[in-house]
């Protein structure tokens, strides 16, 4: 916290210079492409090249580093106000950050990697993802309806797919989103085609227990606390959480036009830095998690209330299944820099799963894209200044299945599945 | 283009509207200088306001200033005055531009371009300072707060920081005003 005290300091013996509440000091000397405004040059050439910033984010759990960091003024030391929208819907989210209407957003890899390759229903514009905001905390939740007729692991939801008549409907976030692509990865380790044997739609993660009450859907896969408030509410029962498939799986993103980033990296290296020292607060002890929980429940958040979002946020797991434990990879923001490197290889690996899936027709430049899009210098540079460790742009994990990734061989590892939808003609971008 | 024309001249010489009318543009309403002026564009909203002065008083530069606070348009000052002073005072009270001498059509399309122009560019300059203004303020108070805590707990910075914020997520707050609460409760123990 060394330079929070040196800008303290600085504030306090300049007075009323309006232009002293920056990060010149701290900050490596950085080209600015543009300078179109003249307070840009008044406020020093690190200043951000915008006093305020709007940020988009969704009523979910691991939107919490945001939203302790524009309330709790993170930003301040750098002069830049975080201005959070609450946004209804991934779909919604992505329409702003593509117009330019919000600055920076919370994003899924599957909807930043969508709106890159014009997946997305907009025109394709180079994204760029500045950070990881978070790791794990998502789950797939089964309905009520289907545990009491003995639908409650695994093998049961074989059983009934394989029934016919009995098309299941399960729920996700976005038509590329994230959530779809554990939800499909789960499902195919079953045996279960996700495009062929049930139906998926698309629905907002705050209506998912809506949802499953009016019995319109059978399951979904989202973010918290919409899992447990599920349980809560004795609508479904925890099937499978996200980090069971994938310990440490790579979650919510930072995400900005490639626009943003040039025209605005001051302040897109400030952003990035406030939202890391609040993810570290976060991270810091349960005290923290405790408060910022009965935050994120207020109306302007979640909406939602602190017993449905607490435990699981401290990492105090009940199925509604007759289970309960306590998750060693729960939710997590920083563990010290870890969670926050836009690693290449997380990028790459929803690439892998939109050629799968067949999304792509064609195997993309897996290297090329996600070196453009996940920008590793840049948050190399804010990382260090604040002491946090920076990892290697590749990283190799274990998935559930035994099955290795590192990003090192991508297309190989797309190719590598039994289940996939790589000849199908049908494209999911037209579901 | 929404224009209001305010002829200040003595025998209300009417030499801006027939400029403007030979350049083609439409004049919403014209009068003679106004108490009110701030009133007056609320209730015509005009893209901008043509002032014809011969030489600008002190009543006229006070409601362009008014203008300015109240609302904020493009101002365009035609006038005989060439006294250096005198246009000093009118671009600092807030006309986007200020043209002496010599009202022509076809020169009128360029200077409300450029007095547009002008306008936009200073409003967002100003809607920046204010904005790191405001913020300025809010960490002045918020560094106050967390030096008073500092005292009071006999702790650090950061501890000081860490439970502000603890307190103010606790009930749903803004740091600031949190900050607001401690500085208040200092006030009343008088310390």
């Amino acid at each position: 916290m060394l330079h929070f005290r040196v800008l303290a300091q600085r504030l306090l013996t300049r007075g009323n210079d309006y232009c002293v509440v920056t990060a010149k000091p701290l900050m490596p000397k950085h080209q600015s492409p543009s300078r179109k405004n003249a307070l840009d040059w008044v406020g020093g050439s690190d200043a951000p090249e915008k006093s305020s910033l709007n940020i988009g984010f969704m009523a979910l759990t691991d939107s919490a580093s945001l939203i302790v960091a524009a309330t709790q003024e993170f930003a301040q030391p750098y002069g830049l106000r975080l201005k959070l929208q609450r946004q209804a819907s991934w779909t919604a989210l992505s329409e702003r950050l593509h117009s330019g209407e919000l600055d920076a957003a919370q994003g899924l890899y599957g909807l930043i990697y969508a709106m890159q390759l014009g997946l997305a229903g907009l025109p394709a514009k180079p994204m760029a993802v500045l950070m990881g905001l978070a790791q794990n905390g998502q789950s797939i939740t089964l309905s009520s309806r289907l545990q009491l007729a003995g639908v409650s692991d695994s093998e049961a939801l074989q059983r009934q797919v394989r029934q016919v008549g009995a098309r299941l409907t399960l729920a996700h976030t976005f038509p590329t989103g994230t959530h779809a692509m554990w939800l499909y990865y789960w499902l195919a380790s079953l045996g279960i085609h996700p495009l062929n044997d049930v139906d998926t739609l698309v629905v907002p993660p705050a209506q998912m227990v809506d949802h499953l009450q009016a019995g319109r859907i059978d399951g979904f896969c989202a973010g918290e606390p919409w899992g447990a408030q599920a349980v809560a509410q004795r609508q479904g029962f925890t099937l499978c959480t996200s980090q069971q498939l994938w310990p440490d799986h790579p979650e919510k993103v930072l995400a900005c036009t490639r626009e943003f980033v040039e025209t605005c990296p001051n302040a897109a290296r400030a952003l990035v830095m406030a939202v890391l020292e609040a993810s570290r607060f976060l991270d810091a002890n349960e005290e923290n998690r405790r408060a910022a929980a009965s935050l994120l429940s207020a109306d302007e958040y979640l909406a939602a209330p602190v017993a449905d979002i607490l435990p699981r946020f401290l990492g105090a797991y009940t199925d509604g299944n007759g289970h309960a434990w306590r998750d060693n990879h729960r939710l997590q923001f920083c563990s010290e820099g870890a969670v926050n490197m836009p690693f290449l290889s997380d990028g790459m690996w929803f690439l892998t799963q939109f050629r799968r899936w067949g999304l792509l027709r064609e195997d993309p430049d897996y290297a090329g894209l996600t070196s453009a899009v996940q920008q590793t210098a840049l948050y190399a540079e804010a990382a260090s200044q604040l002491g946090l460790a920076v990892p290697a742009v590749m990283r190799s994990s274990t998935l559930f299945d035994g099955t290795q990734w590192d990003g090192h061989d991508p297309a190989g590892y797309a190719h590598s599945f039994a289940l996939h939808a790589m000849t199908d003609s049908r494209s999911l971008a037209s579901c | 283009m929404r224009i209001l024309l305010i002829d200040d001249t003595a025998q209300k010489l009417g030499r801006l509207k027939a400029a403007l009318s030979a350049a083609g543009f439409e004049v919403i309403e014209e009068s003679g200088l106004v108490i009110d002026l701030p009133k007056r564009v609320e209730a015509l909203c005009p893209d901008v306001i043509l002032i014809d002065s011969e030489s600008p008083g002190r009543d006229v530069l006070a409601q362009v200033v008014l203008v300015s606070r109240d609302q904020p348009r493009p101002i365009v000052l035609f006038t005989d005055e060439q006294d250096p002073g005198v246009m000093r005072q009118a671009i600092k009270s807030g006309v986007s531009a200020y043209i002496v001498a010599g009202i022509q059509s076809e020169r009128l399309q360029p200077i409300l371009d450029v007095a547009m122009a002008r306008f936009e560019s200073d409003q967002a300059l100003r809607a920046q300072l204010h904005e790191r203004e405001a913020q300025l303020a809010e960490r002045k108070r918020i560094e106050l707060a967390k030096g008073l805590l500092m005292q009071l707990k006999n702790c650090n910075e950061e501890e000081a920081y860490t439970l502000m914020r603890r307190q103010a997520m606790s009930r749903q707050q803004k740091l600031i005003q949190v900050a607001e609460q401690v500085i208040a409760m200092s006030d009343m123990l008088g310390s």
